[in-house]
């Protein structure tokens, strides 16, 4: 399969670590990704918001320029890229005359387009789960988490057409694959206010607490999230949430790929695990051991 | 055309289908800030009632979350629906209710157009310093500059395809698309 990589804006700028946790991810899984030549932003909803037409043939730029390329899956691990793109194909499937337009503006044609996909999506359904056991250096079985889905990695269903849009399951069984214990909690698809981190901080504060307490109210040591915008959520605004809470706390955020990534073996510094405004090493350090005799020493690795 | 109809082409949705269950509004993680609930807001698309829908916040605090489309049992979009609604306000040059969501969309497609793809520390900044939020989020920034997650801005040397597809998109759609 030849997979072209699509990291989106924020995995360049804001979210680095998750860019560089999952390709040290893949390359760890033999997993050959290429990126897209010169891709351009999905748009978001900023697209759509100023013209219906840009909204829909901004992310197809990429899906049809990639087919040229002789890409057969778009991989994204933006959760939202994801989204955009498979609804932007999704909506000129549904509309002939749209469909017209759309190739007309793009002078690219829009039949057999590759498949976009989250990363979670080939671990689960391309074949990964005797490679991902057998590559595990860490032992990872004390470590207690909460996945959180948030939107758009299932939902809406008949857009994504991947895991179920109320109770998805397969970041767990991904890191049950590893060892890490993954708690049922209750918000694992409830909204973290995205985008208005920029723009209504208070809204991003209220959705994120009620994120955070439920967390804590099952024991979780950590939040594991498949979105850059997640993460930031969660990250940046533990502040104000321990405002709003009352209490102090302190809840690291991590990308599923740091997880895998630091369960096979690979350096903090690689999985970028020292980039985030809550530090996740000290928990990292603290639950999990090294399997395997030949293995340097945690406390030598974090030196 | 007639408002429903105008939305429903903007949004490939047909709101007749909706048949007020409300699951929708219960879904939404923002309804409690919203004036009409999606549920409300479809039986308003419905009604005709055009200026109170364009006039609401609704539209503008939409998150596009889609636990509404999810969830909804006769599998129309309400997201879609809100989203052509905010289309229709923006393009019609209607005051935004929430004036920092209108400043953030349009911001974020002018830094699209410098390079194709945005440069998230500059959105950040821009609708920060236009929507007077700026000091109080200096501290964050700083954080997460020293973390080297805040790249410098790069020179608008790329993004030639995203002008083009700008360009005849909104052309296109000012020769009778609707």
């Amino acid at each position: 399969m030849k997979y072209g990589y699509y990291p989106g804006c924020s995995l360049e700028g804001i979210s680095v670590e998750y860019n560089h946790s999952m390709r040290s991810l893949f390359d760890a899984l033999d997993v050959t990704i290429e990126d897209l030549p010169d891709w351009i932003c999905c748009g978001t909803l900023a697209a759509p918001s100023i013209s219906r037409l840009l909204g829909v043939a901004t992310p197809l730029w990429n899906v049809a320029k990639a087919k040229q390329e002789g890409f057969e899956q778009v991989v994204a691990p933006c959760s939202a890229c994801v989204y955009h793109f498979k609804n932007a194909e999704k909506q000129v499937n549904q509309d002939s005359k749209l469909m017209s337009d759309v190739e007309s503006v793009l002078e690219l044609p829009l039949n057999d387009l590759p498949r976009t996909v989250h990363p979670l999506e080939i671990l689960i359904n391309d074949g990964f789960e005797e490679r991902i056991k057998f590559s595990v250096q860490r032992d990872l079985s004390n470590l207690k988490v909460v996945c959180y889905y948030g939107c758009h990695i299932s939902r809406p269903a008949e857009v994504m057409r991947f895991d179920d849009p109320e109770d998805p399951q397969s970041m767990d069984r991904l890191l049950n694959w590893v060892g890490v214990q993954t708690l049922d909690w209750a918000s694992k698809v409830d909204c973290c206010g995205a985008h208005f981190s920029l723009i209504k901080p208070d809204i991003v504060v209220d959705l994120c607490t009620k994120l955070v307490e439920a967390a804590l109210e099952v024991g979780a040591d950590a939040i594991v999230v498949a979105c850059p915008m997640c993460h930031a959520n969660l990250d940046t605004r533990q502040e104000e949430i321990a405002e709003r809470l009352g209490h102090p706390f302190k809840l690291p955020v991590l990308y599923f790929s740091q997880v895998l990534g630091y369960a096979f073996g690979l350096e903090p510094n690689t999985l970028g695990l020292r980039k985030h405004i809550v530090d996740p090493l000290p928990l990292m350090l603290e639950k999990c051991q090294p399997v395997g005799a030949n293995y340097p020493s945690l406390q030598e690795m974090s030196a | 055309m007639i408002f429903r109809h105008e939305i429903e082409a903007l949004s490939g949705q047909n709101t007749n289908l909706c048949f007020q269950c409300s699951k929708c509004s219960a879904g939404c993680p923002l309804a409690d800030k919203m004036d009409l609930k999606p549920a409300q807001m479809m039986h308003s698309i419905r009604l005709g009632r055009k200026e109170a829908v364009l006039n609401s916040t609704a539209i503008w605090l939409c998150v596009g979350c889609e636990t509404c489309s999810a969830r909804c049992p006769q599998g129309v979009e309400p997201a879609a629906a809100i989203i052509a609604a905010r289309l229709m306000a923006m393009k019609g040059g209607v005051p935004p209710k929430v004036k920092e969501v209108d400043i953030y969309y349009r911001g974020f497609v002018d830094n699209m157009r410098l390079n194709g793809k945005i440069h998230d520390a500059s959105v950040a900044g821009i609708t920060q310093l236009l929507t007077g939020q700026m000091i109080e989020n200096l501290p964050l920034a700083w954080k997460l500059f020293v973390r080297g997650r805040v790249k410098p801005p790069p020179l608008p040397l790329g993004g030639g395809e995203f002008r083009k597809i700008y360009r005849k998109a909104l052309e296109l759609e000012s020769s009778g698309y609707t």
